[in-house]
């Protein structure tokens, strides 16, 4: 009994030293930041700023799944794409190398704040829990969530209210999921967006919300879910750059975005990858 | 059907990549956890009581906690709360990450199956070799080992096969492996998007894996039928 | 001089006392039987001399030299024991042979790792190692195994098997072979072989010690007999005048109750 006791004693100890570690994080983080004046021009980092310690280790690591068209890999397996292509130039200009690595996209928070990736690039929706959880750039593409139905059905749910007797599939955590569950329609979370396509696909939903941008490249004629359409739009949302809080790369960032929508620059990448309209001006 | 057999070349070259994953983390955590188990099987079995309640709380909570947590703590926690990620953020880092974690919860699954197998091993054994003089590592080595082996054999093989599916869990921390490379054209990837099947595809990567796995372990237990 | 000497040997189990003041000797061979019921202390006392349990109180004297005191700690060394036990020869009541390996191998095992440890070993390897071979199989012929030594255990019967046991523990050449309740495990037309074996080995002047329930068998055999109850030795002598004509009333009632099974 006594062993028993010291076992547990032991276990709980090591439960609250995690938890202790687990709480000072977001302090050490915020730190930084509150000593560093709004004011500073991120041209000009402090020693220990993230800009810094991006420089000194000389590569920008990007976190991004695999999303056409902002972030996909070409035939030789070159990552492309109109967010990959961004990235490219932004760490050109901060003078380090790029490093694309894919991540879980559940997983984003924990890959920034464990310095596994250096940001989250890639067509993520600005909502308030991702700008709580990260320092993000102003917003530079408006996407909107559509909804999913099977092409031969599609005649009936042209409108948000014909919409509300369906069972839809939305990738938890989305923007999409967040709209529904404000409609108060009735839904299954999923891993992610294309699960939810599977789902529509399959008939275990009646319908999936996904991004507008994502719906363009994977549903109807020419795609695997040729059977697919989209059909109303609910919310429009936008995109934006996510970095670790407190990061000034952020303000860098929109420096950089201002500067490349005013020569032109990103409405030419843009173009490349069919987004121009989707872009948001600087 | 004319769509698939188009998309068969680029698909099955992606799912290659992603099984070769799959088999460095399954014959990488075999290789580490077999010894491995076995020092910690000794561990448990310790005349010394500290090392070995230690030994069984370890065992205790890696078999008690979910792998895939184990992955989230052991890739993140460095970073998160020491502040410095060593695994970097490449796909080296996350297959060592993942690696480890494999290694060892494997090794403590492993550990409880030999001490099941030493201590199934009748103590007259033991016995009728130290009557004949022997040393406790001639008696562990020449006696007890072969016995334990055969015993093990089944359990184990269940285990390895378990393993197979399970390193499909690395994908938790991005680790490329084939449900990953599966998955990607479900997404979209190299031109190809909204794919299912490569998806399901991947199971007949680990059912024709697990066959030849089942036969060899299967012949490894039929060898170790000479003796009773 | 005794080949053998026990010294007030006394064991205990937690706050169980089995074994209390045994002393005994054995000449040069002798066979001596130990008789009595189950819990007696007989299994112990053997395990005892085997250092296979170590005994709280006594000494045992091999050749005139103290194998083991339980006042001097120095006779009590763990790398020691290894060599000490190689005194007796010890046969099992459930054999304890090893499954992996034929009849021969059994028989051969424990001389090969011990021919290792000698400093000749690599020089005269093949040799070695041959008579060794010649010597196991001189053994399982003298056991009536000459045609079973590349069986494996299970492919033997239970006598068979302890035939092979007892190969096994001439192998070392010991001094003296222990025989724990040889027979005790087998189906009764088994034993016979089993006996017929010891007997012979008695015939040849073995010197030995048998923990039996086979009371005709260690009146035949034994030059000296030994009746024990609840840890102690209740008496002691000639297995004719023992068995026969038993002088202490506990020995009368355990004879008395053998016989009526």
């Amino acid at each position: 009994m006594k062993k028993l006791f010291a076992l547990l004693l032991a276990a709980v100890m090591v439960l609250s030293l995690a938890a202790c570690g687990a709480k000072k994080e977001p302090a050490a983080e915020e730190k930084p930041a509150a000593e560093q004046p709004a004011e500073t021009p991120a041209e000009e980092p402090t020693a220990d700023s993230d800009m810094a310690y991006v420089q000194n280790k000389g590569v920008l690591v990007v976190g991004i799944t695999d999303f056409e068209p902002m972030d996909y890999k070409d035939a030789d397996g070159n990552w492309i794409g109109f967010d990959a292509d961004m990235a490219k130039a932004f760490a050109e200009s901060l003078g380090v190398d790029v490093e694309f690595v894919e991540i879980d996209w559940d997983n984003k928070v924990l890959e920034l704040n464990s310095q596994a990736i250096d940001c989250v690039w890639n067509g993520m929706t600005l909502t308030d829990e991702v700008t709580s959880a990260m320092e993000c750039t102003n917003a530079y593409c408006i996407n909107a969530q559509v909804v999913i139905v099977p092409a031969d059905k599609a005649d009936q749910y042209q409108t948000v209210e014909a919409c509300a007797d369906l069972a839809f599939a939305v990738e938890a955590g989305s923007a999409g999921e967040a709209e529904v569950d404000a409609l108060g329609y009735n839904f299954t979370p999923v891993k992610a967006q294309s699960d939810a396509l599977m789902e529509v696909a399959a008939g275990t939903s009646d319908a999936a919300v996904i991004d507008s941008l994502m719906a363009a490249a994977m549903v109807g004629e020419g795609t695997g879910y040729a059977d697919l359409t989209y059909t109303v739009g609910l919310n429009s949302e936008e995109y934006g750059v996510g970095f670790r809080t407190g990061s000034d790369l952020a303000a860098a960032l929109n420096d950089f975005f201002a500067a490349a929508y005013a020569d032109g620059s990103m409405l030419e990448c843009a173009e490349t990858y069919g987004v121009q309209a989707a872009l948001i001006a600087q | 059907m004319e769509l698939i057999l188009e998309q068969m070349p680029v698909v099955l070259h992606s799912l290659n990549i992603g099984f070769l994953q799959t088999l460095k983390l399954f014959f990488v955590t075999l290789i580490g956890a077999i010894p491995l188990g076995l020092i910690i099987a000794f561990g448990s079995m310790s005349r010394f009581s500290p090392l070995r309640w230690l030994t069984r709380l370890i065992v205790w909570v890696v078999r008690g906690t979910p792998l895939m947590i184990q992955l989230l703590i052991i890739y993140y926690f460095p970073g998160l709360v020491l502040k410095n990620n060593w695994w970097g953020s490449g796909e080296t880092g996350r297959f060592i990450a993942s690696a480890v974690a494999f290694i060892f919860n494997y090794a403590c699954y492993f550990s409880e199956i030999y001490r099941g197998g030493i201590q199934g091993v009748p103590k007259g054994q033991q016995e009728a070799g130290m009557v004949l003089g022997m040393t406790k590592s001639q008696i562990f080595f020449k006696v007890t080992l072969l016995q334990m082996i055969k015993r093990i054999v089944p359990p184990m093989s269940n285990e390895i096969i378990t393993l197979v599916k399970d390193t499909s869990l690395a994908r938790i921390i991005a680790l490329q492996e084939i449900i990953w490379a599966g998955q990607a054209f479900l997404k979209g990837s190299q031109g190809i998007s909204g794919a299912i099947w490569p998806l399901f595809f991947t199971a007949v990567y680990y059912l024709i894996f697990n066959g030849i796995l089942t036969v060899l372990l299967g012949r490894l237990e039929q060898k170790l039928d000479y003796f009773r | 001089m005794a080949i053998l000497e026990v010294h007030n040997i006394e064991k205990h189990f937690g706050a169980t006392r089995v074994l209390e003041d045994i002393s005994f000797s054995l000449e040069q061979g002798q066979a001596l039987a130990i008789i009595g019921s189950s819990g007696s202390g007989k299994t112990t006392l053997l395990r005892c001399l085997n250092f296979l349990e170590t005994p709280d109180q006594g000494q045992i004297v091999v050749q005139g030299k103290t194998l083991f005191d339980a006042a001097d700690p120095d006779t009590q060394r763990e790398s020691e024991i290894r060599k000490k036990r190689l005194h007796f020869g010890m046969v099992f009541q459930s054999f304890n042979l090893f499954p992996q390996y034929t009849a021969l191998q059994n028989v051969t095992l424990a001389s090969q790792l011990l021919a290792k440890e000698q400093p000749d070993f690599k020089a005269n390897k093949a040799n070695i190692l041959a008579d060794i071979e010649v010597h196991g199989k001189e053994l399982l012929a003298q056991m009536g195994l000459a045609d079973r030594s590349g069986h494996y255990p299970h492919q033997l019967s239970g006598g068979q098997q302890q035939r092979v046991a007892i190969a096994r523990a001439l192998a070392l050449k010991p001094d003296i072979l222990c025989f724990d309740e040889p027979t005790s495990a087998l189906d009764p037309e088994l034993t016979g072989e089993v006996l017929k074996v010891i007997r012979s080995l008695a015939d040849q002047k073995t010197t030995m010690i048998i923990v039996t329930h086979e009371m005709a068998f260690a009146r035949d055999v034994a030059d000296q007999i030994i009746f024990m109850d609840g840890g102690v030795i209740v008496e002691q002598g000639d297995p004719h005048q023992v068995i026969e004509h038993p002088r202490e009333e506990r020995t009368k009632q355990f004879l008395a109750r053998y016989a009526e099974n």
